[in-house]
Parts: structure tokens; C-alpha cells; sequence
């Protein structure tokens, strides 16, 4: 009887109060993602010292960076074409060994093969624009047999590179010893660079979603391609120029893999499912998103290795997969949109 | 509240129903009643949350508030394939053929009590619902009968046309044995031949098998002249309810409903004079 | 450059029953993929994870827990099972390509479990004997049984293969399966199944728990690639975290779209032949320089991509797939 009562007590004041606050927060679920990003930074600090955190974190910028301008491309892939891109990953290692012909085969400066890699990649995505997603939509093809396609995509890519480039591991021309320090925290000089080239290149991209006409035609493409065809967007323009941008992008994004670490066929591939974790955190489609969710994945990952092994650290992109797509499938930073 | 179709018991009972979509409130305190027997409209202008509800009432989309009362039962909250066990039964506004399934498997899914869809005896007692399956095929070809699709019954749903798919969907729902039938726009997109046909199957089913049913329709003609009750919702909420005739004359329903095609009306004759 | 065609390896008896061996093992993980993908609509991207469980909780179960290797496969498919049911209770309920990056994802967590937590695993290097006790494989048994086998098969034919009763029992699964899986499909619990796959909405709106049907799906799926782990084990004589890659999944669903959505029989013919080609590549004697052995085995990449491409382009349905029952191009 008494519990009874208590029970029934406790239970009318909960939905009002705490669950109109909860809802409220749910609403606005990046909000709650920075206080749990907030939280573990914090409890990180206590526990291990800012310096360490800091550290860790600095590296986690750079491979933070890797993954945001790799997801950027998939994501507005997806979102506008509905394609699962699984040659993505791919397009990454395409671009490094198209940095490594110009920076190491021909000896000329690697500022010259980010170039080209961005170039060679971005027509990459264009030529199979053309060939073969183009006609697939004139088709209607399902999203089954346009994943199935970028996998025999990506298996296609891999066997060129491996046919020109073997299996063996190679680097790129780029100083790998000498380190950078400042505030007490060391890091490497490619490194560095990554991250600013990196944090750069996502501002840039930033600006031009959303400011260019360009930037905020493919957006709205991403919301709703149909809607805005029927607005009179010229979409087949759009179009190829989201694959020049994901594919300059990723083409960027696997040099910077390239740089930090090294060149062999299944680089791209190892990047490409913490990439899609960064895509749908950031909600799928949502450029701005994508950036955020891969910064946050890079940082967390290198932050998980102040509690756990390094040699666990590439399963906290996955889980944090897993985790967002059953908690919140639209992502942290998505609309609440209807799945 | 008298009238004629209070005659049976309350077989569904909606009270003040919410489902918000972020800001938007696409059902908004819907509250209405349907008595076992009728056959009951759903009218609105567009936007009025019409589907939203059957979404709601069916457990499509978890309603935010309110409450759905079925046969005395509260549903709201219950998975969809439960509500439609306990005999609420909807088919869609864009048809749900099972298009790579012969319209036979179609009508044989949709039976109740099939003790051969768990897996368990199907590995265990194989035999068991063999029999039961006889009775369902002969229960699918009677229905396909009155519904002049028996002869396709080994054809694939895909390959009909788009008003044998409509009726299709109704001898399927029915095959689910309903007590009270959802039907979300079963004229839309069909020929008026196929469409007669199909009301007159409603009126069929009404008297023989007693089933009752709600539907969501455009055409006033078919409303007035098909439903003896007819349900107004606009804005998320149900503005009248009665029977077609003391509706048509409700101010309200013309100024939310029917008024929007006095004014469209009006603007027609000035622009024409 | 010429480019022949050895004669003798082609009737390289053994070299054939190592591929057959392959098909077979491939075939049974393909036949998962479709009861999930041809019959359930499901895009199940971890089948290799299934067959990475299976292996590992068998030869663990033999090595450190004692048990013999026969009371250990019922025990191993359990725990695949209910693994596969774990995994698809919360995930089950997403978006179709939501799931297929879920299980790919959940994939390859479980590649990285056996490739780092070494005391279980044997990480990197893998399953094979126990280091203490050397002459305890989980493989003894099976050897004890395929040597009967064999010293049986010798009546009639002289010397056989030492893979020959791996061969043997494999397609012997195989054709169990597809049996089996046939005569499942028939019933009324399969035709909820293909309702699911045509529009999960329709059969619950009729009255079906659908999770519970794509539940026993995946759970089928997941016996099938612990059976198939079972087998690479035996074939590879160790369990090792690089044979569980996600390449494997993807060869199995190329395998599965050769075969043809839809059609169980067609897969076994799918494996067959996809493996056979694949194979038979090492038998057009191409000249070292250029064709190095890693651009050979690039080329066989180069074939799967171009098989996987060229047939979702012109023949999504496979090779023995039903048009009408086709699935893929909605």
C-alpha cells in the first residue's frame, strides 16, 4: 500500500517537469552532444591532466581532419544521390598514389601533387558520374544494386592501384621527424600541416555551402531532389559538381592519410567505415554535419587511447557508429527528419 | 447524437489526439467516435491531418497524447501489427501490392491464425498447418471471386493495373478478418468503373459481414451519397461530425472546407462575368 | 608473349578440390545471404563476423574449455545464433541502409576482438593447436573422420585427395541446406518473409511482428556462417582474424548476385562458378614480368569489381534469377 502510494507520488510530477526539459534537449540533440563531448573532456582532464588531453587531442585534429573531408563528399553523395558510396574509401587511396606519381615518381614538390591528386580524383568521380551512376538513376536502380555497384567500384580501383603500384608500403616525400612545439605540446611538422590545411580547407567549404549559390543548391538537392527539380534547379550541373567536390575532397583527404601515415591499397578502405560513422552522426546529407561528426570521431579516438590500448582505438569510430545509429539513426547534428 | 447510426456500440473511440512533426502539430486534439455498422467518412481539406490520424490510430506513428480506444481497449502506443490483430485493419494511400508476390500469396498472407507462420512449427510440426492452409486458399478464392480477380490469382500483384490493385488491397484486408476497416483514399487513381464496383463492395460488406468502416475521401459526391456518417477534420482537429446531410450544412465545415470551394467558386463566376 | 593454357594443371585433381572445397564453404555463407537479402529484404553486411564467431567459439571451446570438437559445433552455432539475434534486436528496426553499415561496422569490431584480445584469440597469430599441449588441435577429430573417410573412398578410387572428405561433407551441407531452406521458403512463415522484403509496412499492417521474422532470418543467416566458419577452419587448419576481412561478406553477396537474387539453387551454382573463374586465372601461364603475382591477384579483384558492376548494370536479376521476382530494381 505505502509503496504503492510513493510509486504513484514519484510518478505524476516526472513527465511535466524533467521530461518536457528532457524532450527539450532532445530537441537540439548537438546541444546535448557537446555536453557529453564537455563531460568526457572534463573527466579526461581530472584523470589524466590537461596536458595529456591536449596532446592527444591535438593529434586527434589532424586525423579528425582526414575524416571530416572525406565524409563531406560522401555525405552530400548520399544525401542527394541516395548512393552508399563504398568506393569512397577508394577515392582516398586513388588520390595518395596519384600524389605519390607527382611527389616521389616525377620528384616534384607534394604542394604540386595535392594538386593534381584533387584534380585527378575530382575527374575520377565525374567519368563514373557519367558512366555509370547517370545511367543507373535514368534506370531507377535500387539502393541495393547501387551499393553492390560502388562495392564492385571500389574492388575495380583497389585492383588498378595494386596493378600499378603493388602491394608494398610507400611514403611520400614529406619530413616525418621534425616536430613542432609550442604551449608544451609536440607535434609532428606534416602533422601539423594536416591540420591546418585541414581546418582551412573545412572553413572554406563552410563558406562556400553557404554562401555560394553553388553550395546552397546542393544542399537543398540533398534535402530533396525532386523538390528542387521541380523548383527549376538545373540538377545534372549540381550534380557533377558535388562528384568534382567530394572527389577533390577525398583526393585531398587521402594525401593528408598518405602524409601522416603511409601509402598501400587498403588505405582508403581502412578509412572508409570511421568515415561513415562521421556521416551519420553528422546526419546524413548535412555537410556541416559531416565536418563536425569527423572532428569529433578523430579527437575521440585519439582521446580513447589515454583510457584504453592504442591498438583498440580504430573500434571507437565503429562503435560510435553503432551507438548513434540506434540511439538517434538521424544523427546528432541531423534534422529530425522522418526515417 | 440520436440519430440513426448511434444504434451500435462505440467500436472506436478517439479522445483529443496529438502527433507533432518538430513544431508542427499535423494532428491536433482530434476527438471522434465510431459505432460498430456504419460506414463513416473522413473528410478535410488538404493538410487536415487526415492520414496523419490513420497513421496515429493504426500505430504507424506513435501518437504524442490523447487516447484510442478499440473495443474498449486502449491501443495508443501498440505496435501496428497488433492493433491490426485486434481487428483494425487499413490499407494505404499509395497501394501496397506486394508486387513480387502472386496476388494468391498476397490474400493467403494476410489470414488470421495461420499457426504455419512460426517457425517453430514449421520445423516441428510440419504437417499441422497444412490443413489450415487449405481452408485459407479456399477463404482467398471466394474473396478474389467477389472481387472478379480469381483468374489472376497466380498472376504476380505487379502486374495489375492500378484499380485491380486497389481491390487487390481491399479483399486482402478483408482476408484479415476486420472488425472495423481503415481505408485511406480507396477511390483515388482508379477508373469509375472499377470504382463503382468497389463502393458497391463496400455496401456489400457493411450487410453481410458486418464490418465497419472509416475512409478518407475527396470526391463529396462519393460521400454523400456512399457514408452515413461523415467526419470534417481541419487544422488537426475534427470540426463536425454527423450525418452527410446536417454536415453539409454546418457552418463550420463550410467555412474551414466546403467555404474554401464557395470562394473558389465565387472567383470563378466574377472572373468568368 | 604467349599466352598458354598448362593442360596439366588443368587436370590437377587436387588443385580442383581445393576450389570446389572454397565454392562450397562460399555457397553456405551465400546461402545466408539469401534467405536476408534475396527472401527478407535485410542487407546483411556481416556474414563475415558470423563465420569469424562460429570458427573462434568452436576451436576455443576445443582448446581451452576441453570440449570435444563435436560437442563443440551445436555449441558454437548457439552462441552465433544468439549473437545474431543480439545484434539484430536494436538494429533490425533501421532503415535498410542503416543496417548494412550497422553489420558492416559490428563486422569489423568483431575482426578487431579477435585480432587484439590476444588471450582469448591468439591475435594475429591466430587459432590452430594448443602451444602446451601440441598435439591437441581442434582439427583432430575432423582428421580422424576424414582419414575413415578416405580409407572408405579408396575402394573405389586409388589414392584420394586428403581434401576430398572436406569436399564431400561440404556439399553435402550445401545441398541439405538448400533443402532445407527450399522447403522453409514454401511455407506460410516464408511468405512473410518475401512480405517483408516487398514492403515491411503492408505485412504489419496485416497483423505480422515483423521483427520477430527478420529476427529469425538473420538467425538462420548467422547458423550458416558459423557452419561455414566451421569449415574454412577445417580447410585453413587455423583461425585467423584476416580470413573474417570484410572482402569475405562482399565475395559471398558476389556469389549471391552471379547465383541470383531470389533462387537457392543458384547460388551454389553462383559459387561454383565465380570460384572456378577466379581460380582458373592461374592456369592462363602469364609471363613474370609484367604479371607479377600481386597483379594477378589484382586482376582477380579487377574481375570480381567488373562482375559485381557489369551485372547490377545489365542483369540485376542474376543469372538464374526470377524477372518478375526481381528485387533489386525497384
Amino acid at each position: 500500500m505505502f509503496l504503492g502510494m510513493e510509486a504513484g507520488q514519484v510518478a505524476e510530477p516526472v513527465p511535466s517537469a524533467m521530461g518536457e526539459r528532457l524532450k527539450e534537449s532532445l530537441r537540439r540533440p548537438w546541444v546535448a552532444a557537446v555536453l557529453v563531448i564537455a563531460v568526457i573532456f572534463l573527466a579526461l582532464v581530472i584523470s589524466h591532466g590537461l596536458h595529456a588531453v591536449a596532446q592527444t587531442g591535438l593529434n586527434g585534429l589532424s586525423l579528425g581532419a582526414i575524416y571530416a573531408l572525406g565524409a563531406v563528399g560522401l555525405t552530400l553523395v548520399y544525401g542527394i544521390l541516395k548512393l552508399v558510396n563504398f568506393a569512397q574509401g577508394d577515392f582516398l587511396t586513388f588520390g595518395a598514389y596519384m600524389a605519390y606519381l607527382v611527389n616521389v615518381t616525377w620528384g616534384m614538390p607534394l604542394v604540386i601533387g595535392i594538386f593534381w591528386a584533387m584534380v585527378a580524383t575530382a575527374l575520377l568521380g565525374l567519368l563514373f558520374e557519367r558512366v555509370l551512376w547517370g545511367p543507373m538513376r535514368a534506370k531507377h536502380a535500387g539502393f541495393l544494386q547501387l551499393i553492390l555497384m560502388s562495392i564492385g567500384l571500389a574492388f575495380l580501383l583497389r585492383a588498378i592501384i595494386q596493378w600499378f603500384w603493388s602491394t608494398d608500403i610507400r611514403v611520400l616525400d614529406v619530413d616525418t621527424t621534425s616536430t613542432v612545439e609550442f604551449l608544451g605540446l609536440r607535434i609532428g611538422q606534416t602533422q601539423l600541416i594536416v591540420v591546418i590545411v585541414g581546418a582551412v580547407v573545412i572553413v572554406a567549404i563552410g563558406l562556400m555551402l553557404r554562401l555560394t549559390l553553388l553550395g546552397k543548391r546542393m544542399r537543398a538537392l540533398s534535402d530533396d531532389l525532386e523538390l528542387a527539380e521541380t523548383a527549376g534547379i538545373d540538377t545534372r550541373r549540381v550534380i557533377n559538381y558535388t562528384w568534382i567536390f567530394a572527389g577533390a575532397l577525398a583526393g585531398l583527404a587521402g594525401v593528408l592519410a598518405a602524409a601522416t601515415t603511409n601509402l598501400r591499397p587498403e588505405l582508403g578502405f581502412e578509412l572508409l567505415l570511421p568515415i561513415f560513422a562521421a556521416v551519420i552522426l553528422g546526419g546524413i546529407g548535412d555537410a556541416f554535419g559531416a565536418l563536425a561528426a569527423g572532428m569529433v570521431i578523430g579527437v575521440m579516438t585519439e582521446w580513447s587511447t589515454l583510457v584504453i590500448d592504442a591498438r583498440w582505438k580504430t573500434a571507437v569510430g565503429f562503435l560510435v557508429l553503432i551507438v548513434v545509429l540506434i540511439v538517434r539513426p538521424q544523427g546528432i547534428f541531423g534534422k529530425a527528419k522522418a526515417i | 447524437m440520436n440519430d440513426a447510426a448511434s444504434n451500435g456500440a462505440t467500436l472506436l473511440d478517439v479522445e483529443d489526439v496529438v502527433k507533432r512533426f518538430g513544431g508542427i502539430h499535423a494532428v491536433n486534439g482530434a476527438t471522434l467516435r465510431i459505432r460498430e455498422g456504419g460506414i463513416s467518412a473522413l473528410i478535410g481539406p488538404n493538410g487536415a491531418g487526415k492520414t496523419t490520424l490513420f497513421n496515429v490510430l493504426t500505430g504507424f506513428y506513435k501518437g504524442d497524447r490523447g487516447s484510442v480506444t478499440f473495443q474498449g481497449e486502449e491501443i495508443l502506443g501498440d505496435h501496428p501489427y497488433e492493433i491490426a490483430r485486434k481487428g483494425m485493419v487499413r490499407t494505404f494511400q499509395i497501394t501496397k501490392a506486394l508486387a513480387a508476390m502472386p496476388v494468391i500469396d498476397n490474400m493467403m498472407l494476410a489470414a488470421r491464425d495461420q499457426p504455419g507462420e512460426r517457425l517453430r512449427n514449421v520445423v516441428f510440426r510440419p504437417r499441422a498447418f497444412k490443413a489450415r492452409e487449405v481452408q485459407v486458399r479456399k477463404q482467398a478464392m471466394e474473396l478474389l471471386g467477389i472481387f472478379n480477380l480469381r483468374d489472376l490469382a497466380d498472376a504476380y500483384a505487379g502486374t495489375l493495373s492500378g484499380g485491380q490493385r486497389k481491390l487487390l488491397e481491399l479483399a486482402r484486408a478483408l482476408m484479415a478478418q476486420p472488425k472495423l476497416l481503415l481505408l485511406d483514399e480507396p477511390m483515388a487513381g482508379i477508373n469509375p468503373t472499377l470504382g463503382r464496383r468497389l463502393l458497391d463492395h463496400m455496401q456489400g460488406l457493411r450487410r453481410e459481414l458486418g464490418v465497419t468502416i472509416l475512409f478518407i475521401e475527396h470526391d463529396m459526391e462519393v460521400v454523400m451519397n456512399h457514408s452515413d456518417r461523415v467526419i470534417v477534420m481541419a487544422e488537426g482537429r475534427v470540426i463536425a461530425e454527423g450525418e452527410p446531410h446536417e454536415v453539409r450544412k454546418d457552418k463550420r465545415v463550410i467555412d474551414a472546407y466546403l467555404g474554401n470551394v464557395a470562394v473558389d467558386n465565387a472567383a470563378a463566376g466574377s472572373s468568368g462575368g | 608473349m604467349t599466352l598458354a593454357v598448362t593442360l596439366e594443371a588443368l587436370t590437377n585433381t587436387s588443385f580442383w578440390i581445393s576450389v570446389g572445397v572454397l565454392a562450397g564453404t562460399y555457397a553456405i555463407v551465400a546461402l545466408g545471404l539469401q534467405l536476408n537479402t534475396g527472401f527478407t529484404g535485410i542487407v546483411n553486411f556481416g556474414q563475415a563476423a558470423f563465420m569469424a564467431i562460429g570458427a573462434y567459439t568452436m576451436a576455443i571451446l576445443v582448446l581451452n574449455a576441453g570440449f570435444s570438437f563435436w560437442l563443440s559445433l551445436p555449441c558454437a552455432v548457439a552462441v552465433t545464433m544468439l549473437f545474431g539475434v543480439i545484434v539484430g534486436l536494436p538494429s533490425l528496426r533501421l532503415r535498410a541502409d542503416y543496417f548494412a553499415i550497422v553489420t558492416i561496422a559490428m563486422a569489423e569490431v568483431v575482426r578487431l576482438f579477435a585480432q587484439n584480445a590476444r588471450g582469448l584469440t591468439g591475435g594475429n597469430q591466430g587459432l590452430f593447436c594448443d602451444l602446451d599441449n601440441p598435439s591437441n588441435c581442434y582439427t583432430n577429430a575432423w582428421r580422424d573422420l576424414s582419414d575413415h573417410i578416405n580409407n572408405f573412398v579408396s575402394n573405389f578410387w586409388g589414392d584420394p585427395d586428403s581434401l576430398f572428405p572436406l569436399l564431400l561433407v561440404i556439399w553435402v551441407t550445401v545441398g541439405i541446406s538448400i533443402f532445407l531452406l527450399r522447403r522453409l521458403q514454401r511455407t506460410p512463415w516464408g511468405r512473410v518473409l518475401r512480405a517483408i522484403r516487398e514492403d515491411e509496412d503492408a505485412a504489419q499492417a496485416l497483423g505480422k511482428n515483423t521483427l520477430v521474422f527478420k529476427l529469425q532470418s538473420l538467425a538462420i543467416s548467422a547458423c550458416l556462417g558459423a557452419i561455414a566458419g566451421f569449415f574454412l577452419a577445417l580447410n585453413l587448419a587455423t583461425v585467423h582474424p584476416l580470413d573474417f576481412e570484410p572482402l569475405v561478406t562482399f565475395f559471398a553477396f558476389s556469389v549471391l548476385i552471379l547465383g541470383g537474387i531470389g533462387s537457392y539453387r543458384g547460388v551454389a551454382v553462383g559459387a561454383v562458378l565465380f570460384w572456378f573463374v577466379l581460380e582458373g586465372t592461374r592456369f592462363i601461364d602469364l609471363p613474370d614480368p609484367p604479371f607479377t603475382e600481386t597483379r594477378i591477384a589484382a586482376i582477380r579483384l579487377a574481375i570480381t569489381g567488373l562482375v559485381l558492376i557489369g551485372l547490377m548494370a545489365f542483369r540485376p536479376q542474376g543469372l538464374f534469377g526470377k524477372r518478375e521476382e526481381m528485387v533489386l530494381g525497384e
